[in-house]
């Protein structure tokens, strides 16, 4: 591409790639709200919750059909949506969470894979990819749009980031000021202790996996908005990038997870525009966590355990 | 220990009541109420049936024919399958096969060689199929010609890469991607395009684009492939990068079906770059429902299509909505139904004409014997004929959005000839007059 300031980024004029940063944040805004949501539910439950997509994908369908075949207002849709992610989460949580609770991590993850293959079987019988089904959500929201940096963002994609930095503030803010809070620092500490304690864990838990289903089920509408049409298989897999941003945050830190998706997006974008590596993009979730986890390595701080019960 | 029982109990009994509540669901939906018969009568240039047409329920023995389909994130291809499906249930409904009926045995495959090679020798050798129809796949031609060749099965079947229109085991109903994309160029060029840039998923973009590459180099202006990943997680970059690409007044051209179009035309909405450049497409989103999705594209789009307008009123394009509105109620009007249709109409075809036992042999020789098949939903009648490939669609319309509707831009033309197999296929048309028959 031929310089228009003379500044180019590897070759690419920097006036052609600043739109991919700005796009690349607001990808990464919605990553980090869901790998946050991840990283909460983890530290206070110990579960890597893998259904985080496929439970927000069929709440957006869920979304999709009250809007299309029903004439109930359109607030009602999205929340049922997030409702939709606290309720199914809250369920697990109540019904499996404790059968699963004293099991490695390896195990609770496979349970929340199966929960995510229900879904997924679900959706494929309820709702069909394909033909010519067009589904379609579009947040009132979305149609307010901003010029920035030679990008168009809307007002979702700001709010999606917003609510993740909301989220990441009043997460930090509730584990440490809250009784609640430090009931879930003290299960990740030492489930047993705690609970002899006389803190009620399971009731604890059980918030804890409604909170991350709520923030699942936003996640979810969001990304059906922003990124995709409603394939409920492709979102369930956009879980991928917020795991990354989980694992590179090392599941315990939520700044620092927050800062991980919003890296996942923007590195992501930016490669956009190189024909050499653009291919490979969608690599970058997977390249970003490992490099981390080598990085880690090094100083030999690899903890993901979140308590050591 | 007796709390725990008693709560995976109770989690067991609410699995077990919500997946019979689901299964009710699911039966209560689909069951069908009786409705009047579709594809009845005799046929004539204005009216088309299902096979015999006779109006009597087929009996007996089922014909067995097999499909294997593509089913991954972001694209399904069994819809057309589906249609085919719905075609043979009119045949059965109208006395089959000389009074047999046809069943149709559909598997769908993730781009997994080694499964799509099993599923065609499970169909081949296990469930007895004499005959492979409606097949629709971005890499099983590749897999499973020499497999199928070996057998002497000709695979009647709507294809996307190469082998599907370099083999003699395969022939298609549309004329894939690669000439559709040319059809979507030529309809640029015909408005003023000065660049031509192509997107399409990366499993098949070196194929499926090669020939805009050529048409653009013929033109002497810029032209360039974009491989997408599917399913697509960054629509927004992704079409800022076509945009780029092109520049302003440039010709832009999707390739996608409408699982993961949307996405990027949403994203090119958002953007403001709907009237930056010039916008084409291949056959998949030539629909209603993604025209009404997208009145911003008004005019704007011009899609190459395969097929005849899904809103004309042929004899074939009508009996398919018919199929359609009877057999396969939730499946939207749509350019895979399309295919799906002729698939199973040109195979019962074949059928009809097959002397004596129906056998793989003698229904794959009647195949082969197929010329000069007239259908209101293309161009040019459709042919197999003594061929070393088939592309036998090779002339296309252009439609566009307009007001929720798909509506005719650019009546029937010739694919451009920058492929040698082209100028070949036109050539072999002549000699064995193939598709000359008014």
């Amino acid at each position: 591409m031929t310089s228009v300031l003379g500044f180019t980024v590897f070759g690419v004029d920097w006036v052609f790639l600043k739109p991919y940063i700005v796009l690349g944040l607001a990808l990464g805004g919605v990553y980090a709200l869901s790998g946050v949501g991840i990283v909460v539910l983890y530290q206070a439950t110990g579960v890597l919750n893998l259904a985080f997509g496929a439970v927000g994908a069929a709440g957006a369908l869920i979304a999709y059909w009250m809007i299309n075949h029903t004439s109930l207002p359109h607030w009602l849709a999205y929340t049922a949506c997030v409702a939709f992610g606290g309720i199914v989460n809250l369920l697990y949580g109540v019904l499996f969470g404790p059968a699963f609770a004293k099991r490695d991590p390896l195990v609770k993850m496979m349970g929340t894979l199966a929960l995510t293959l229900i879904l997924l079987g679900i959706m494929a019988w309820r709702a069909p990819a394909g033909g010519a089904f067009v589904r379609v959500i579009t947040l009132p929201t979305t149609n307010h749009t901003y010029e920035l940096f030679g990008a168009v963002v809307n007002l979702t994609q700001i709010l999606a980031l917003a609510f993740a930095v909301v989220l990441v503030v009043g997460t930090t803010a509730f584990l440490r000021f809250t009784r609640l809070g430090t009931a879930y620092r003290a299960i990740a500490d030492d489930r047993e202790i705690t609970a002899t304690l006389g803190v009620p864990v399971r009731r604890v838990e059980a918030s804890a996996w409604l909170g991350s289903g709520i923030v699942c089920g936003a996640s979810g509408l969001l990304l059906a908005d922003l990124f995709t049409s409603l394939d409920y298989a492709a979102l369930t897999f956009l879980v991928i990038s917020s795991l990354a941003a989980a694992l590179i945050g090392r599941l315990r830190s939520l700044w620092v997870t927050f800062a991980g998706g919003l890296a996942v997006g923007v590195v992501q974008a930016i490669l956009t525009p190189y024909n050499s590596v653009t291919n490979y993009r969608s690599a970058t979730p997977f390249v970003l966590s490992i490099i981390m986890l080598l990085w880690l390595a090094r100083r030999r701080v690899i903890v993901f355990s979140p308590s050591t019960r | 220990m007796r709390s725990r029982k008693v709560t995976v109990g109770v989690a067991l009994a609410a699995c077990s009541v919500f997946a019979l509540t689901l299964a009710a669901w699911a039966t209560g939906s689909s069951s069908r109420s009786a409705s009047p018969l579709v594809g009845s009568g005799t046929a004539s240039a204005t009216k088309a049936v299902c096979g015999l047409g006779n109006g009597k329920k087929a009996k007996g023995r089922p014909i067995k024919i097999g499909a294997i389909n593509m089913l991954i994130p972001g694209v399904d291809f069994t819809t057309v399958a589906k249609l085919s499906e719905a075609y043979f249930k009119c045949v059965n409904d109208n006395g089959g096969i000389h009074g047999r009926p046809v069943q149709l045995i559909q598997y769908t495959e993730q781009l997994n060689p080694a499964q799509q090679a099993s599923l065609a020798r499970k169909l081949v050798g296990s469930d007895k199929v004499v005959g492979i129809v409606a097949n629709t796949s971005f890499t099983e031609c590749g897999t499973n010609w020499k497999y199928f060749q070996s057998k002497g099965y000709v695979v009647i079947g709507a294809g996307v890469q190469a082998e599907c229109y370099g083999t003699p085991t395969y022939v298609e109903t549309n004329m894939g991607p690669r000439y559709s994309n040319i059809g979507a160029a030529q309809a640029l060029l015909k408005r003023g395009a000065k660049s031509l840039i192509i997107a399409s998923p990366d499993t098949i973009a070196a194929y499926a684009d090669g020939g805009v590459l050529k048409l653009a180099k013929a033109r002497g202006i810029k032209g360039q492939s974009v491989p997408v990943k599917l399913p697509v997680t960054d629509a927004n970059s992704t079409i800022l990068r076509l945009v780029q690409a092109a520049g302003q007044g440039g010709g832009v051209i999707l390739d996608f079906t409408p699982d993961t179009a949307p996405a990027l035309m949403k994203a090119a909405i958002q953007q403001g770059f709907v009237d930056r450049v010039k916008w084409g497409s291949s056959t998949p989103i030539a629909n209603e429902e993604m025209a009404k999705q997208f009145p911003q594209f008004d005019g704007k789009i011009f899609i190459n299509n395969e097929f005849s307008n899904l809103s004309s009123k042929g004899p074939d394009e009508t009996l398919y909505r018919k199929i359609n509105a009877k057999y396969t109620p939730k499946i939207a009007i749509q350019a895979f139904g399309q295919m799906g249709y002729m698939d199973a109409k040109f195979a019962t075809i074949a059928l009809l004409k097959v002397k004596g036992a129906i056998t793989a042999k003698s229904y794959n020789r009647a195949v082969r014997g197929l010329k000069n098949v007239k259908t209101d939903m293309l161009c040019k009648p459709w042919y197999v004929g003594p061929l070393k490939y088939h592309i036998p669609n090779n002339w296309d319309i252009t439609v566009t959005y307009r007001n929720g509707k798909v509506v005719l831009a650019d009546k029937c033309f010739a694919i451009a000839p920058v492929d040698s197999e082209i100028v070949q296929t036109r050539k072999w048309e002549r000699q064995f007059k193939l598709n000359t028959r008014k």
